[in-house]
């Protein structure tokens, strides 16, 4: 009946770990991204060169009412009334926005990429049903957001902020029309305020430059998108940051400049990616070439390769015959020494793969669900450009640069798995601890991404050139230890990955910003 | 060491006051002094689940069976409270497909069972247990994962009838689990239809009840038992997608347990069937065990 003294203190222990972990709260910690004044102003970046455009003055708005004019005036007081008495919710897009808009704009995609990373599934008769473009929202989803997909997503949202922005700061150092908080001293500013001029509004152009690239690539996401916009759009005037024409101007241009890089999606051979009727052929000249064993598909029911002919569609830092030039040579055939020998490793790594290989392995997967490897490397530039305190125009160049390496390395890496049709570790019994992606082996599409965008952010940032280079080491080894890749897709992806990143970094030192 | 196993092995028969394993959902107690140690084996298979609603199979999983082995002391610290310990090594595979089985040790889990009312044969109980994760296991790789790396803590109450006369009786039990959030290998993840841009992880908390119906004599005990499990929130797996540790995970199952244990030695076995669940798979389970029980002081 009487309890001891050992089962009291045993009773309280238990009670006491208990307590400790009610009172623990959920709350996730997330990095939070404030806004800042740029580094730099970057007042020549009107003269930098642009992707599409062939110049800024391509796409023209009209001149601004000048400080001294009724207008404007009248949009001062407009704006006192809007900047103040914000509500909470109003607060947190303030600072939500303020972190820049090419920042937050890269990271909606990210999240749509992720969003729309899944395969769709098999039907009743065993078939793989493709995403209808015209019907978005229906089962399966369009897009897959799949790495190809999500790499040229990026590159023309890149691009077209890059391009729109470019002209942007054409216009703002053409005009001269400052901040409104230097003519009103009575505006409330919620935001650092910089000597960039304020008409057109950059955020007003980056806005409205993404939401035309994105709701192409995302169909299914225009009232997301346009509620986002709007969103945007109304933050600067919260924060007293623009009054409404500097906002008119930037949507106008943003769109303007969007729709011509656009054009240059329907032509660059992205409709014909998917083309599963030339697989055939494809696998009948890797065996010409000596590949006694070619990739099978390892799910069931088979599921056809994704997007085979990815490596057909125009690059942005080099011609047709650079890519030939850039494709690495054959893989290590089936049966001979040096596939017995990478083979080998692989089954020693599932036999003691110890844990941290495991870690890598999961860290790099950026599977299903994920916003993919080009997301990974997007975020990676977009979040080392904002500790910089880029610009606005700079951190576009920044991304424009990493995405258009990271697109060109998946069109050359897709070129070169068919070209190649190469098994997969799995068809020789291995086991995997990642997601097996469903394409050829040789090349490692990580590592050359990898090898890409480190390259890159290496020419931008080159106080951290080391640094991405062995992140790029470890994304790419993180496929061996993740079992799906063998050591020579692994090495030789990673190479070619630095040789296509080269071509962006030879542009980037030709585009006129002296960086 | 074979020797003293066995020697006190011989004392535990000599001082034998009659056997009772013991779980932290029943009315059953060690008597101050006596310890029983469960030493089972366990498996649970599934080749159907539910993603979100819909339920599938997978014929890149096959038949997914998960294993386990565990050592279970029950202690009796004085006649109306006892803990119980327990320790799986738990291992995982699949009959098809290229997923890589998991292996190790799982979770370190601690309960103290207090009888709070006794009147006849009706008594309550209150029950509290704690859980922490022993082996360094990767969480999110469901569904070959061990475990999902929370610590937990959870409050559970018992409330019991049994004839004494016939041995027959009728236990309920309700508990609710705290569920520490988790770090994953990963610094960005989706789950509740965004994007988190940490390793860190919201792991939903749980509840559960049950209800057994059986007989308790002093050498065997044969019950039949329905319980459920489930999630106080959490999102669905999404379509084709794998599960993740945020999801609503909920299972309703239906199963039998019996214990024959004439002496210190005893077996005990356990058969378990989900007939309805959520973001899980609708798995069959058995668990055989051998029981052991001694005394000491």
């Amino acid at each position: 009946m009487k309890l001891s003294f050992t089962s009291i203190k045993s009773g309280l222990t238990v009670a006491a770990l208990a307590v400790s972990f009610w009172s623990c709260n959920k709350t996730l910690e997330e990095p939070q991204r404030v806004g800042y004044t740029p580094a730099s102003t970057d007042e020549k970046a009107g003269t930098w060169k642009t992707y599409v455009l062939t110049s800024p003055t391509e796409v023209t708005i009209a001149a601004p009412k000048m400080p001294n004019t009724a207008e404007y005036a009248a949009e001062l007081a407009d704006l006192k009334a809007k900047a103040t008495n914000l509500s909470p919710q109003q607060q947190e897009a303030v600072v939500y926005w303020g972190a820049g808009a090419v920042y937050r704009w890269n990271e909606i995609a990210r999240e749509l990429a992720a969003r729309y990373n899944l395969a769709p599934a098999s039907n009743a008769e065993g078939k793989y049903p493709v995403p209808d473009p015209a019907n978005p929202l229906a089962d399966p989803r369009f897009p897959f957001a799949n790495p190809p997909y999500t790499a040229r997503m990026l590159a023309y949202l890149n691009v077209a902020q890059y391009d729109a922005l470019v002209t942007t700061w054409h216009y703002k150092y053409q005009f001269k029309r400052n901040a409104p908080s230097k003519y009103d001293a009575g505006i409330r500013v919620a935001l650092p305020v910089s000597t960039i001029p304020a008409y057109p509004s950059e955020d007003a152009v980056v806005a409205a430059a993404s939401v035309a690239v994105l709701k192409a690539m995302f169909p299914g996401e225009v009232p997301y998108l346009e509620q986002k916009l709007k969103e945007h759009r109304d933050s600067r005037l919260w924060a007293g940051m623009n009054v409404e024409s500097d906002l008119l101007a930037g949507a106008e241009l943003g769109t303007a400049v969007a729709a011509k890089v656009m054009a240059r999606s329907r032509t660059d051979g992205m409709s014909a990616a998917n083309n599963q009727v030339l697989t055939a052929a494809m696998i009948e000249g890797a065996k010409k070439l000596g590949m006694t064993d070619v990739w099978l598909s390892q799910e069931s029911p088979a599921r056809p390769p994704m997007l085979p002919n990815y490596g057909a569609v125009k690059n942005w830092n080099f011609d047709e015959a650079t890519k030939v030039k850039l494709r690495p040579g054959p893989p290590p055939v089936a049966g001979s020494a040096q596939f017995e020998k990478e083979l080998e490793e692989l089954r020693t790594i599932q036999k003691g793969q110890t844990r941290e290989q495991a870690r890598i392995a999961n860290y790099w997967a950026d599977g299903a669900g994920s916003y993919t490897p080009p997301g990974h490397w997007n975020r990676t530039a977009a979040n080392t450009a904002h500790e910089e305190r880029y610009s606005e125009v700079r951190m576009a160049r920044t991304l424009a640069l990493v995405s258009t390496a990271l697109m060109d390395a998946g069109v050359c890496c897709w070129e070169t798995k068919f070209y190649y049709y190469s098994p997969r570790p799995q068809q020789y019994g291995v086991k995997t601890s990642v997601g097996l992606p469903n394409f050829p082996s040789y090349t490692s599409g990580h590592s050359t991404f990898s090898g890409a965008a480190a390259t890159v952010l290496g020419y931008v940032f080159p106080g951290r050139a080391a640094t991405f280079d062995k992140l790029a080491q470890e994304a790419s080894v993180s496929r061996m230890y993740g079992l799906i890749h063998f050591r020579s897709d692994c090495e030789v992806g990673l190479r070619c990955g630095k040789n296509i990143g080269a071509y962006a970094v030879d542009r980037g030192k030709a585009d006129g910003s002296g960086l | 060491m074979k020797l003293s196993f066995i020697r006190l092995l011989l004392l535990g028969l000599l001082l034998s006051t009659g056997a009772k394993a013991q779980m932290p959902h029943d009315a059953i107690y060690m008597s101050k002094g006596q310890v029983c140690v469960a030493a089972l084996y366990g498996q649970s298979s599934w080749n159907q689940y539910w993603e979100g609603t819909l339920k599938r199979p997978n014929l890149n999983i096959g038949t997914h069976t998960t294993h386990n082995v565990m050592l279970m002391p029950a202690i009796g610290l004085s006649n109306r409270f006892n803990l119980i310990l327990s320790l799986p090594y738990v291992w995982t595979q699949t009959s098809a497909g290229n997923l890589m089985g998991q292996r190790g040790i799982q979770d370190l889990a601690v309960w103290g069972k207090y009888r709070a009312v006794a009147v006849g044969g009706f008594s309550l109980h209150a029950v509290a247990g704690a859980s922490l994760p022993l082996g360094n296991y990767v969480p999110d790789f469901l569904p070959m994962s061990i475990g999902l790396q929370c610590r937990t803590a959870t409050g559970r109450l018992i409330a019991s009838y049994r004839h004494r006369p016939s041995g027959l009786y009728l236990t309920g039990h309700g508990s609710y689990t705290w569920r520490s959030n988790i770090r994953v290998d990963r610094d960005a993840y989706q789950a509740d239809g965004r994007v988190y841009n940490t390793n860190e992880v919201r792991v939903p908390n749980a509840f559960d009840w049950g209800a057994r119906l059986g007989v308790l004599r002093s050498k065997w005990q044969t019950e039949v038992w329905a319980e459920h499990n489930a999630c106080t929130s959490g999102d669905n797996i999404r379509r084709n997608d794998m599960p993740f540790p945020t999801n609503n995970m909920q299972a309703t199952m239906v199963g039998w347990y019996g214990k024959v244990q004439p002496r210190n030695i005893g077996v005990n076995a356990r058969i378990g069937y989900v007939v309805d669940g959520l973001n899980m798979g609708q798995s069959t389970s058995y668990m055989v065990g051998v029981l052991y029980q001694f005394k000491v002081k």
